[in-house]
C-alpha cells in the first residue's frame, strides 16, 4: 500500500464546508459534488474551502473563486441569469399552462348571461367609489 | 449443450414467439376471429418460459465461471460471493435488459390470464408482444448478454465494485425493475381501451394493475434511498442524479393517475387525462432507461456507451405516438362536461393531479436542460440538487395539504361539518407550526411538523368517521378493516407524512464533520465520544480492506473502512451507519497514514429522523399490499360479520 506518494493529512473540515461543498460540483468525477467526492481534486477543493473560510472569506466570495476556475459549470445551484436563468422560468410557465387547463374544470361551461355581468361590473365600481 | 447455446435459443425463441404472437394478436383484432387470439394466448407461456431459459442460462454461466461468455469475462470473477454472483445477471447493460425482458414475458403472462372482452384482450396482447419484440430483439441483435469471445481470459474483473458493495444491490434493481414493466400492462390496457372505444370499465382494471406497479416503483426507490444512504458514503439519500430523476418521472405519473383515476370511477371525468397519464408513466418508463444506456448523462447509474441508446430513444418515440395518437383520435369522444367545485372531493383530487404533473415537469426539464443548453450553445451549465429542492418545496408543501384535507371532503360539493374538519385541521397545522418554531426549530422544519400533525388529525378524522358510520349501522366497527382501499390508503398516506417528515428533519439538520485523528486522540462531537485506536489492514481475495478502529462511547467500537477493488483506481469507502430514533450516526473512512497507520480522516454525520424514513417506506409498501391482498368473496365475509 505504501507504493503510492501520499501528501499530509487532509485537513479538519467543518460543517460549513460541507455546506459549501455541497453547491459544488466534482470537476473530474460522474455527477457527484464536491462533499461527498473522494477525489484528489475534491479533496483540495475541500481544502481550499477551509481555508478561505479560515481567512475570513463568504460563502459568495468562494463560489466566485470556484466559477473563476472552473466556469459556471460547477455551480450546482444555476444562476437566476443568463442562459440559466429559464431553468427557472420555463417550468413554472409550463405549470402556469398546465393549470390554465385544469382551470376549465372549475368554470361554469356556459357564459353567464351579459346584463347579469354588467351588473357585477357596476356593483364593483360603485364599492370602489 | 452449453450456457451461450441455451441463452441464444431462449432469445430467439422468445423473439419468434413474442413477433407471432404480435401477428395473431392483431389479426384477431382486425379480423375479429377468436382462434387468432387463442392462437395468441398460447404463445404467451413458452415465450415467459423460453425467457426464463435464457435468464438461467446467464446464471448457469456466471455460476461456472464461462469466461467464453463476453458478458461474465466483464462482469464476473471466480473470487465474487455467491450473492453477488446470482445478482450480476443486473448488474450490466446486456443481463439487465435479459431481467427486463423476463420480467415482461411475466407480466404478460399475467396479463393473459385475467379476464378481458376478446377485442380488448387482443389489443393488451399485440401491445405486450410488440414491448416484449423490442426487448428480445433488442438483444438478438445488438445487446446480445451471449456474445462469445475467441479467447476466454481465465478470470474477469467481476461487477461493478459500487454494486457488490451491499446486499441491498440485490433488491432494488428486481423491484424497480417489476415497477417499471408493470405499467406496460396499464399502458396496454389504455392502448386497447382506446383503440376499441371502450372506456367502460377501462379505469377500475386499469388501477389495480397501476397499484401493483406503483407499490414496486415506491418500494424499489426507497430501497435505492437506503442503497445510496448506505454505500455511498456521503450521508445522503437522494442526489437528484438524473438517472434518480428519469425513475421518479414514472412514479408521479402513476400517483398522479391512482388519484385521477378515482374521479373517473366516481364521475366519469378526467378520461383524457387519465389515458396521457398512463402513456406518459410508461413513456417515462422507456425514457429513463434510454438515459441510462445512452451515456448521454453523467451519472452513477450510467451503464457503458452502446448502440441501445438509439433503439430506446425509437422505442421511447413509438410508444409516446401510440398513446397520444390514439388520444388525440378519441380525444373528442372523452371530453368532460363535468363541472367541479374547488372545494370538493374531485377538486382536491384535481388540484393533487396538478401539482404531480407539474413537479414531473420540472423535474424533466431541469434533468434535461444542461442537455439542451449544451446541444444548442455547447456551453455546460449544471442543475443539482439545490434547485430541484428548491422547486420541490412548494410542489410538496402543496401536495401534503392536499393529502390531509382531500380525502375528508365529499363528492360534487362541502356541507358545513366539512368546514370543522377544515378549520380544525389549520388549527392543528398552525398549532404544530408554533411549537416547532418555539422550539427554535428552522422555519422549513417547524413547518413539517405543523403538516405532520395535519395529515395525522386528518387520518384520524376519517378513521373515526368510517368507524362512526359503521356503529351507527349497528355494524362492527372492526368491518372498517375491511374497506381496503381507505385503509391501506391511509397507511399510504400516513408513510408519506413520515417520509416527508423525515426529509424536512434529515435536510435541515445535517450535522458533517471531518477530523484527522492521529492514534490515541480523542474526538468529541454531536454527543459521540470517539478514540481513534488505528488501522487494520486485510485481504478478503476479490478486494483488499483497510478499517479504523475507533472505540465510541455510546455504540462501543465501529469500523468504518475502505475497500480496495483492482478494477477501481480509488478505494470505495463503506461507512459504519448507526441508526437510533433520534439521529443517525455515520462514519466514514476518508484516508489513512499508508505508510505508518499512524492517522486516520473520519468524517462523522449526524443527521436525525432517516430511520423513520425506511419505515416510512415500508408502510407505503405494506399499505399498497393491503389494498392488494385478494378480499374474501362476499358469501364469506357475511359469516364473519355480526350484522
Amino acid at each position: 500500500m505504501g507504493a503510492w506518494a501520499q501528501g499530509e493529512p487532509p485537513p479538519d473540515l467543518s460543517p460549513e464546508v460541507f455546506a459549501i461543498a455541497r453547491e459544488l460540483r466534482c470537476p473530474v468525477c460522474q455527477g457527484e459534488s464536491t462533499a461527498e467526492s473522494n477525489a484528489g481534486v475534491a479533496v483540495e477543493m475541500r481544502r481550499i474551502i477551509a481555508e478561505m473560510l479560515a481567512e475570513g472569506r463568504t460563502r459568495e466570495e468562494i463560489l466566485a473563486f470556484f466559477v473563476e476556475r472552473y466556469g459556471e459549470w460547477v455551480l450546482y445551484e444555476p444562476p437566476r441569469r443568463g442562459i440559466t436563468l429559464w431553468v427557472w422560468v420555463l417550468p413554472f410557465l409550463g405549470m402556469g399552462l398546465l393549470g390554465l387547463a385544469l382551470l376549465g374544470y372549475f368554470r361554469p361551461k356556459k357564459a353567464l348571461p351579459p346584463e347579469v355581468l354588467e351588473e357585477a361590473e357596476r356593483r364593483l365600481r360603485e364599492q370602489e367609489t | 449443450m452449453n450456457p451461450a447455446l441455451l441463452g441464444n435459443l431462449g432469445v430467439t425463441l422468445t423473439l419468434a414467439f413474442s413477433l407471432l404472437g404480435a401477428v395473431l394478436a392483431l389479426l384477431a383484432y382486425f379480423q375479429g376471429d377468436g382462434r387468432y387470439l387463442r392462437g395468441a394466448r398460447a404463445l404467451v407461456l413458452p415465450a415467459f418460459l423460453s425467457a426464463l431459459a435464457a435468464f438461467l442460462a446467464l446464471e448457469w454461466a456466471l455460476l461456472t465461471h464461462d469466461f467464453s461468455l463476453a458478458y461474465v469475462a466483464r462482469n464476473h470473477s471466480t473470487q465474487d460471493p455467491l450473492w453477488v454472483t446470482l445478482v450480476t445477471p443486473w448488474a450490466a447493460l446486456e443481463g439487465s435488459i435479459l431481467l427486463w425482458g423476463l420480467l415482461q414475458t411475466f407480466y404478460t403472462w399475467l396479463a393473459s390470464r385475467k379476464a378481458l372482452d376478446p377485442w380488448r384482450a387482443s389489443v393488451v396482447l399485440a401491445v405486450l408482444f410488440g414491448v416484449q419484440s423490442f426487448f428480445f430483439g433488442v438483444m438478438a441483435t445488438i445487446a446480445s448478454p451471449f456474445e462469445t469471445l475467441p479467447n476466454p481470459p481465465a478470470d474477469g474483473v467481476g461487477p461493478n465494485p459500487l454494486l457488490q458493495n451491499h446486499w441491498m444491490m440485490a433488491v432494488h434493481p428486481v423491484l424497480m425493475y417489476l415497477g417499471f414493466v408493470g405499467l406496460s400492462v396499464p399502458f396496454a390496457y389504455a392502448v386497447a381501451a382506446m383503440a376499441t372505444r371502450r372506456y367502460q370499465t377501462w379505469v377500475e382494471e386499469t388501477r389495480w394493475w397501476t397499484l401493483i406497479a406503483w407499490g414496486f416503483l415506491t418500494a424499489g426507490k426507497v430501497a435505492g434511498m437506503w442503497w445510496a444512504y448506505e454505500v455511498l458514503g456521503w450521508g445522503g439519500y437522494w442526489g437528484w442524479d438524473p438517472v434518480e430523476n428519469a425513475s421518479f418521472l414514472p412514479w408521479l405519473m402513476a400517483t398522479a393517475f391512482l388519484h385521477t383515476a378515482i374521479v373517473q370511477q366516481t364521475r366519469g371525468a378526467f378520461k383524457v387525462w387519465n389515458f396521457a397519464f398512463i402513456t406518459l408513466a410508461f413513456a417515462a418508463t422507456v425514457l429513463g432507461t434510454f438515459i441510462t444506456r445512452s451515456g448521454i448523462i453523467m451519472s452513477v447509474h450510467a451503464f457503458a456507451e452502446g448502440p441501445v441508446g438509439p433503439a430506446f430513444l425509437g422505442f421511447f418515440l413509438v410508444s409516446t405516438a401510440l398513446g397520444l395518437g390514439l388520444l388525440s383520435q378519441v380525444a373528442r369522444e372523452v371530453r368532460d362536461t363535468a363541472v367541479f367545485r374547488l372545494l370538493s372531493r374531485e377538486g382536491a383530487l384535481l388540484l393533487g393531479a396538478f401539482f404531480f404533473s407539474g413537479w414531473a415537469l420540472v423535474v424533466l426539464f431541469g434533468t434535461f436542460y444542461p442537455l439542451l443548453v449544451e446541444a444548442f450553445t455547447g456551453a455546460r451549465v449544471s442543475v443539482g440538487a439545490p434547485f430541484f429542492d428548491q422547486v420541490s418545496i412548494p410542489i410538496g408543501v402543496g401536495l401534503l395539504l392536499l393529502m390531509g384535507i382531500g380525502p375528508l371532503l365529499p363528492w360534487r360539493r362541502t356541507r358545513a361539518e366539512v368546514f370543522r374538519n377544515l378549520y380544525l385541521l389549520l388549527l392543528v397545522l398552525a398549532l404544530g407550526t408554533l411549537v416547532g418554531l418555539l422550539r427554535g426549530y428552522t422555519p422549513g422544519a417547524s413547518l413539517a411538523v405543523g403538516l405532520f400533525l395535519y395529515n395525522l388529525t386528518a387520518i384520524f378524522l376519517l378513521a373515526r368517521e368510517g368507524v362512526l358510520a359503521r356503529l351507527k349501522a349497528g355494524l362492527s366497527p372492526w368491518g372498517f378493516l375491511e374497506n381496503r382501499r381507505r385503509v391501506g390508503s391511509l397507511v399510504v398516506h400516513f408513510g408519506v407524512a413520515l417520509m416527508a417528515l423525515g426529509i424536512a428533519f434529515s435536510q435541515a439538520y445535517r450535522l458533517e464533520q471531518e477530523r484527522t485523528l492521529y492514534r490515541g486522540q480523542a474526538w468529541e462531537v454531536a454527543g459521540v465520544r470517539m478514540e481513534f485506536l488505528g488501522v487494520r489492514a486485510r485481504d478478503e481475495g476479490r478486494r483488499f480492506a483497510v478499517e479504523a478502529h475507533l472505540r465510541t462511547d455510546r455504540f462501543g467500537d465501529v469500523y468504518p473502512r475502505l475497500n480496495f477493488y483492482p478494477q477501481m483506481q480509488g478505494p470505495l469507502a463503506t461507512p459504519v451507519v448507526l441508526y437510533t430514533p433520534v439521529d443517525d450516526f455515520y462514519f466514514v473512512l476518508m484516508d489513512f497514514d499508508r505508510e505508518e497507520g499512524q492517522w486516520a480522516s473520519i468524517r462523522l454525520i449526524v443527521t436525525p429522523m432517516v430511520f423513520w424514513m425506511w419505515v416510512a417506506g415500508g408502510l407505503m409498501a405494506l399499505g399498497t399490499l393491503y389494498i392488494l391482498w385478494p378480499v374474501r368473496r362476499p358469501e364469506e365475509a357475511k359469516g364473519v360479520s355480526p350484522a
